[in-house]
């Protein structure tokens, strides 16, 4: 079957606005009209850094909010195109190819939803808990994780003024919530919940593939947003290789920007994508 | 200087006419389903395929790419369906589109070319085979290509195996490419086609270990021009066939060097995936350029880069 691109568009947008956040994070938001009206949770945008041939590549990111035509994005310095990109300022031109990917499956989802966020891994969360709302889902929760207090995505960034929406939070060193890891406080939600929505760092993805596989009920429904080094973000370079099951068992090679970047967590090979180097971001 | 004959349609030999000196370099395009959602084909001249081989190949463990100043690095390891889906499924959909669909044949041995140029036949929407004798990411793959001798051996095989029009593509990872390029000719293909990527690494700051799996991939994008240029200018020189030159055109401009060197028609490769639309702005900027009296003209297009 041939990847769908037909609501992906190139569009030029200003940026209205670069928020730096604690502990590294930032938030841009950008005038994309075309993208915002267009994007479903979990879906990404191919963003240039610059108009110059270094950095060369477009980078992914989650479009994290939309509000009327603006776009918002989540990302932290990581490397040359992110400097770039947090360098901007209102008003500046940013170039962005999107939406892309696969997103999160909200068909017939009813609740509880039960939301695990890791570090950066937040960016999906707030457009995916507006459009659960919108489908009426009433019972909501954030776990979300960080190694500190500081780098936290704030809570009220993922309620966004709807106070239906619960937020827990953990933290590796203690500072805030639980001391631990996110994924210690899935395991309570799992019996009820009718739907997981993961994204964060692989190893924490694949504790939790391992802990829903055990705790959750057959029916429910278990995506979690991935991430790999990319090339053009539509499915042609071919460069964004995953390793997912394949029928008849072992494993081959999925591409993250068409197959996912959200996938199902039981068709993840999650043992062949932790013997993987972690995605080079920068 | 003359203007170069760069707008409208060109005549590559052996019933291959493309509308415009434009093409999508195999690679960066995949079949066209994808891109041709992004950009529109039917203002491209040429459409050359993923390197496709005999049989379906999964391609290699990741990362797979990996970014440059100016360029990527890619190995990839010729992931495609296999030639029989190709003729049977895809072709039937090239019939109907505007650019040339050429199709880029990959093997490692002669056999495996000979297999997909036969399987290929005279295919209703496959205009042409592209042979690829040159991809740096599997083994004895690039054999072929740096050799004259094998490589001239390699097209006559082909040649007997096929009426379509056939074009050689070239690799510079070569001492000669000058030579490889007079064995293809002398072999009997009608075109080349240079360059392919060019050999290199990357290396992780941590622990000095390549990035890339398989220790090193081939460089693409605007910093391989200059190297690509100066290839294709020799190629130019030795052969009488038209050659389509490749490597690190991002804009009109870019493009018109290689028609300086000598290029009958022109493929644009990375800049794809930076920005789909790219082959389809230079298409156009080539046709304004043309309009004017200098073809070095100060009317561009805005350019993106």
């Amino acid at each position: 079957m041939t990847l769908d691109l037909s609501r992906a568009a190139l569009e030029q947008g200003r940026v209205l606005d670069v928020e730096h956040l604690d502990g590294g994070l930032i938030e841009m938001t950008v005038a994309l009209p075309l993208l915002a009206h267009r994007v479903r949770p979990g879906e990404f945008a191919q963003l240039r850094c610059s108009p110059a041939v270094t950095p060369l590549l477009r980078r992914p990111f989650s479009v994290a909010w939309t509000d009327g035509e603006a776009c918002s994005f989540v990302f932290e310095v990581v490397g040359a195109g992110t400097r770039l990109l947090a360098a901007m300022r209102p008003g500046d031109t940013l170039d962005s190819l999107g939406p892309l990917g696969r997103g999160f499956t909200l068909e017939d989802v009813v609740g509880p939803v039960v939301c695990v966020s890791g570090g950066l891994g937040c960016a999906p969360f707030p457009i995916l808990c507006r459009a659960l709302r919108a489908r009426g889902v009433e019972d909501i929760v954030v776990l979300n994780g960080a190694a500190t207090a500081a780098r936290l995505y704030p809570a009220e960034r993922f309620r966004r003024g709807d106070p239906a929406i619960e937020v827990v939070e953990a933290t590796d060193d203690g500072s805030r919530g639980h001391h631990g890891r996110v994924t210690d406080l899935v395991g309570r939600h799992l019996a009820r919940a009718a739907a997981v929505f993961a994204c964060g760092p692989n190893p924490m993805l694949a504790t939790l593939a391992a802990l829903t596989a055990e705790l959750s009920r057959p029916e429910t429904r278990v995506e979690a947003s991935l991430e790999a080094p990319m090339g053009c973000g539509f499915g042609t370079c071919l460069g964004c290789a995953l390793p997912v099951r394949a029928r008849g068992g072992g494993s081959r090679w999925a591409l993250c920007c068409a197959d996912g970047p959200v996938m199902p967590v039981r068709d993840v090979a999650w043992a062949e994508l932790a013997e993987l180097p972690p995605p080079n971001v920068a | 200087m003359s203007a170069p004959p760069v707008a409208g349609p060109v005549d590559l030999g052996r019933g291959l006419v493309v509308q415009n000196a434009v093409g999508l370099a195999s690679g960066t395009a995949g079949y066209g389903f994808e891109i041709g959602q992004l950009m529109d084909l039917n203002t491209v001249g040429a459409l050359y395929t993923k390197g496709t081989t005999p049989q379906p190949r999964p391609g290699n463990r990741p990362p797979r790419v990996a970014e440059t100043d100016g360029g990527m690095l890619n190995s990839i390891g010729l992931q495609n369906p296999g030639i029989d889906r190709v003729v049977d499924e895809y072709a039937p959909v090239f019939a109907s589109w505007r650019c040339a669909v050429v199709v880029n044949v990959a093997g490692s041995s002669v056999n495996d070319y000979v297999h997909c140029a036969r399987r290929i036949g005279d295919a209703q929407g496959i205009a042409a085979i592209e042979l690829n004798i040159s991809c740096p990411n599997i083994a004895h793959g690039m054999d072929f290509g740096v050799d004259p001798a094998q490589a001239g051996r390699l097209v006559v095989a082909v040649r007997e195996a096929t009426s379509l029009h056939l074009m050689v593509k070239l690799t510079p990872n070569v001492a000669d490419i000058a030579a490889v390029a007079r064995a293809a000719e002398d072999a009997g293909a009608d075109s080349v086609s240079a360059v392919n990527t060019f050999v290199g690494t990357k290396l992780r700051r941590d622990d000095g270990r390549p990035v890339l799996p398989g220790g090193t991939g081939g460089l693409s994008g605007p910093a391989i021009r200059p190297l690509a240029l100066a290839a294709v200018a020799r190629v130019c020189e030795a052969v009488r066939i038209p050659v389509v030159g490749v490597g690190g055109i991002v804009d009109t401009d870019s493009a018109l060097d290689f028609f300086a060197a000598g290029c009958a028609a022109i493929q644009v490769g990375t800049a794809n995936f930076v920005d789909p639309s790219s082959a389809a702005r230079i298409a156009a900027g080539l046709g304004a350029r043309a309009q004017e009296s200098s073809p070095r003209g100060v009317l561009a297009e805005t350019s993106r880069w």
